[in-house]
């Protein structure tokens, strides 16, 4: 379809408007303009600084209101016997809603051994009203006091009819609960409410004033956080020729995906990052044999599927793996037991996991828990690996319930690796969260400035995310990225297996630190490329040999992919037109190179980075096995590109992505590359829902 | 192509704008009345159907009565306009994906159906290219903007909106001859 085509398609549309339709938007436009005006002089009125109107959208309003409103609308309710029916039900309702969020709610919320306060507790206790469920009845009463107050002029009515109504109501509900919630309810303390105002819990939504602290086992949706990013753009090789970025080790997206994909619905775009969906999977790379250059870079040429004339070039790094004894490890579980973790897939699965890493750890490695709720506290000062029961014990106890101060555990957790670290060791905080953090530090930028600071004592951080519904996942990137860390996401007891059990020695010892890549592309040969993923990895050309830069960190046996799409020159595949009045010398001395890679890093306990170079050879050879994890590494981040628009896809379809998966699974030992296939299915069909 | 939105009174028409904006309601009436038609035919471009654009175009009359005041005679008030009635069709858009309503199954359609359908067809097409797609091709090609024009709109850099326009006209080659393997 040519342009003349679309001009005719558009031609041809009959755009008269309807005048009905016409007149009817004017009207309300007038009705919105007339508002608008009001409002503007109210405002002028008070000052004179405020702008005018507000970008808020108005709804559409239809013509003729509908019954239903009508007669919730209880002020005009004609008769009074109506008036007082309305809103006796209104209220019996809210009581009722009231009395089942009591019933529901645990009793105590918090992790204590019996017998025993922790001090957590103590330094919030003051600022809370006695107990939850005291809490919940006060605010119970002032939504029934706004109902009320909106519903009926006289508080007294609404009360008397409140109590008959319950009364039939409630015959669900054990009695004592009702006649207590009802008493509270006929004194109406104003005071009360007045209280939880000021205790900081005025939320204007009514709901929200029902539901502050959630009953058991509650779940939350549709409040996943994720920073949206835009693919990385095809740069031209003339104007952009060098490439410079952090290496990434996190799994997390993948496994945030997953999630998603089993539920049968596609994820959000954000929550899609191609680098960690390509690094979720162990690649069979050659290993380095001594930890003094602790990895190999292995490069791999091929075409690009999904886009004839393009080529890819696979950047494979192969971290050393651990040979011999472990490195004595001093590690701090900080967990969230806040009342967001309460759930199955959340508390549960956290000591699970921790239950399983301690399987990996040597008898004099020490554990230490710290946890947050409203505050942080130490429930299990540092102890030795060997008396295993005595930490299972401690993690058995913890209970979920209260507000979430991340910001003060993170602290506590990072005094207390730093009082027993361990020289030549390896000192790492597991971070066990769902990223809300809701007390304290909760602004990003602080924490970040945080833990960048604290990274320099020489302690990593793992985030290990859980649960969804409320997963911020930003949060727990900038903690990761900025404190020497990775982050995994485990959704399930098998991904915490994977993390913690068979890569155990990739997420507790690390090789290098700051590893980041360059490469400068040849113009003589490459016209354009492309880097996939790794957008929020980008680093400015001139870091790459700036030392104080932070960037990310490879684990003992840590395989890390990168890949680029590339155009080489003299093939009409790129995405720019030519340049008419650009020559490109072409120099004939490097024509059989289309890039030159350098990689940087540092050995842990070191703080000059050593440099790793390596022309990429147009012709170099390939090994069989090279190749097949290279299209593997294609497939899941065409897979990846798939899920997050297609963009740079091209016709390529989820078939496509499906036979590549197949045909190069390997040797697959943990079956991770065949649930890949799956997924992909998967996939295809919740985009066709 | 249709006229453009740059006013021949452009006069008379900012005297409108300023008293519309001052609260005038006989002014912002007449505003309304000179550019429904253009609004609606728009938004009929990007919608491809009557009854959605009619939506639009109300959502975007009831917003152009807010947000008037914030015109600040910048731009020329045609290319605030498109941006407004962009945003309220973006809006719409979303929610329509949202609520998951499916697209063409109800096809109400009414007397001359098929430009209307084809034209459906094609904008569910270049809406599956990406965002902003769908924005630049009705600009250009529904509305006879040039490119300079259609990038002042949509606050891009003129050769992004070459660019999608070739984007869109190479994908749409492809998709019609499926027998041509690419």
């Amino acid at each position: 379809m040519n342009d003349d085509e679309l001009k005719q398609l558009f031609a041809r549309q009959d755009t008269a408007h309807d005048d009905s339709a016409r007149d009817k938007a004017l009207k309300a436009a007038m009705a919105a303009f007339d508002e608008a005006q009001a409002e503007g002089k109210a405002e002028q009125e008070k000052t004179y600084s405020a702008t005018q109107g507000s970008a808020t959208m108005s709804r559409l309003i239809p013509d003729h209101q509908p019954v239903g409103r009508k007669a919730m609308n209880t002020i005009t309710a004609d008769s009074p016997v109506k008036r007082w029916t309305f809103s006796a039900l209104a209220s019996a309702a809210v009581l009722v809603l009231g009395v089942f969020i009591t019933l529901q709610m645990p009793w105590q919320a918090g992790m204590e051994p019996a017998g025993q306060t922790p001090p957590y507790r103590e330094t919030r206790d003051d600022a809370l009203p006695s107990s939850p469920k005291v809490a919940l009845e006060e605010r119970a009463v002032q939504a029934e006091q706004e109902l009320g107050s909106v519903a009926s002029e006289s508080h007294i009515v609404v009360l008397d009819a409140d109590a008959s109504a319950s009364a039939q109501a409630a015959s669900a509900a054990p009695p004592p609960q009702v006649a207590r919630t009802e008493r509270k309810l006929q004194a109406a303390p104003a005071a009360a409410a007045a209280r939880v105002e000021a205790d900081g819990f005025a939320v204007p939504a009514l709901a929200a004033r029902i539901d502050p602290m959630p009953p058991r086992g509650y779940q939350e949706t549709g409040r996943d956080r994720f920073e949206a990013v835009e693919a990385n753009p095809v740069k031209r090789v003339s104007e952009a020729p060098v490439s410079t970025f952090s290496i990434d080790v996190d799994t997390a997206a993948y496994s945030f995906v997953r999630r998603q994909l089993n539920q049968g619905v596609l994820p959000q775009k954000a929550a899609v990052r191609v680098e960690e969906m390509i690094n979720y999977f162990p690649y069979d790379y050659p290993a380095p044999h001594s930890s003094d250059q602790p990895f190999d870079t292995h490069v791999t040429l091929m075409d690009a599927p999904w886009k004839p004339g393009n080529k890819l070039v696979h950047i494979g790094i192969q971290g050393y793996e651990i040979q011999g004894e472990q490195p004595r490890s001093n590690l701090v579980f900080l967990l969230d037991v806040s009342g967001s973790m309460n759930s199955p897939d959340k508390l549960p699965l956290v000591k699970q996991s921790m239950g399983l890493l301690l399987s990996r750890l040597q008898p004099e490695d020490t554990v230490s828990i710290v946890v947050y709720a409203g505050a942080a506290g130490t429930v299990l000062e540092p102890t030795p690996a060997k008396e295993k029961q005595k930490i299972l014990d401690a993690l058995n106890r913890l209970q979920a319930g209260g507000s979430t101060a991340g910001a003060a555990g993170i602290q506590l957790a990072y005094q207390l690796a730093e009082s027993q670290l361990v020289k030549d060791g390896v000192n790492r905080i597991i971070l066990a969260t769902d990223g809300d953090f809701n007390v304290g530090i909760n602004n990003r930028e602080e924490l970040k400035g945080f833990v960048e600071r604290k990274r320099e004592s020489g302690v990593f951080l793992s985030v290990l995310g859980f649960g969804q519904g409320n997963y911020h996942d930003a949060l727990m990137q900038t903690l990761a990225q900025n404190g020497n860390g990775v982050a995994a996401y485990i959704d399930t007891l098998g991904e915490a297996q994977k993390v913690l059990v068979h890569e155990a020695t990739s997420a507790l010892f690390p090789i290098a630190k700051d590893v980041k890549i360059q490469v400068e592309f040849n113009p003589a040969t490459v016209s354009e490329y492309r880097l996939l993923g790794y957008e929020t990895r980008l680093l400015k050309e001139e870091d790459f040999n700036n030392d104080a830069v932070d960037a990310g960190d490879i684990g003992a046996g840590h395989s890390v992919t990168a890949i680029y799409e590339i155009t080489p020159v003299g093939s009409d595949s790129g995405v720019f037109a030519p340049s008419r009045y650009r020559a490109t010398e072409a120099d004939s001395s490097k024509s059989g190179e289309y890039g030159f890679l350098k990689l940087r890093y540092k050995l842990p306990d070191e703080d000059e980075s050593r440099l790793i170079t390596q022309p990429i050879e147009v012709n170099a050879r390939q090994s069989e096995g090279l190749v097949r994890e290279a299209r593997f590494a294609t497939a899941v981040a065409g897979f990846a590109e798939l899920l997050r628009g297609g963009k740079y896809s091209g016709d390529w379809t989820w078939a496509d992505a499906l036979g590549l998966a197949q045909a190069n699974r390997g040797d697959d030992p943990y079956g991770y590359r065949a649930e890949l296939v799956q997924l992909i299915r998967k996939a295809e069909v919740a985009k066709a829902m | 192509m249709a006229e453009t939105f740059t006013d021949k009174r452009t006069g008379s028409q900012q005297e409108t704008i300023k008293r519309a904006q001052r609260g005038d309601r006989e002014a912002f009436s007449r505003l309304l009345e000179d550019h429904y038609a253009l609004m609606y035919r728009f938004a009929f471009k990007y919608c491809g159907q009557r009854a959605d654009a009619e939506d639009v175009t109300q959502q975007a009359c009831v917003k152009l009565a807010r947000v008037l005041p914030q015109f600040r005679f910048q731009s020329a008030f045609s290319t605030w306009l498109y941006r407004l009635v962009i945003n309220c069709a973006l809006d719409w858009h979303r929610k329509q994906t949202a609520t998951g309503d499916p697209e063409l199954a109800d096809s109400a359609v009414e007397g001359n159906a098929e430009p209307a359908v084809m034209l459906r067809q094609v904008l569910t097409r270049v809406q599956a290219m990406g965002e902003g797609y769908c924005e630049t091709l009705v600009l250009v090609h529904g509305e006879g903007l040039t490119h300079a024009e259609a990038a002042a709109v949509l606050e891009l850099k003129e050769s992004t909106v070459s660019w999608r326009l070739h984007e869109i006209r190479k994908r749409l080659q492809r998709e019609q001859q499926p027998g041509v393997e690419v």
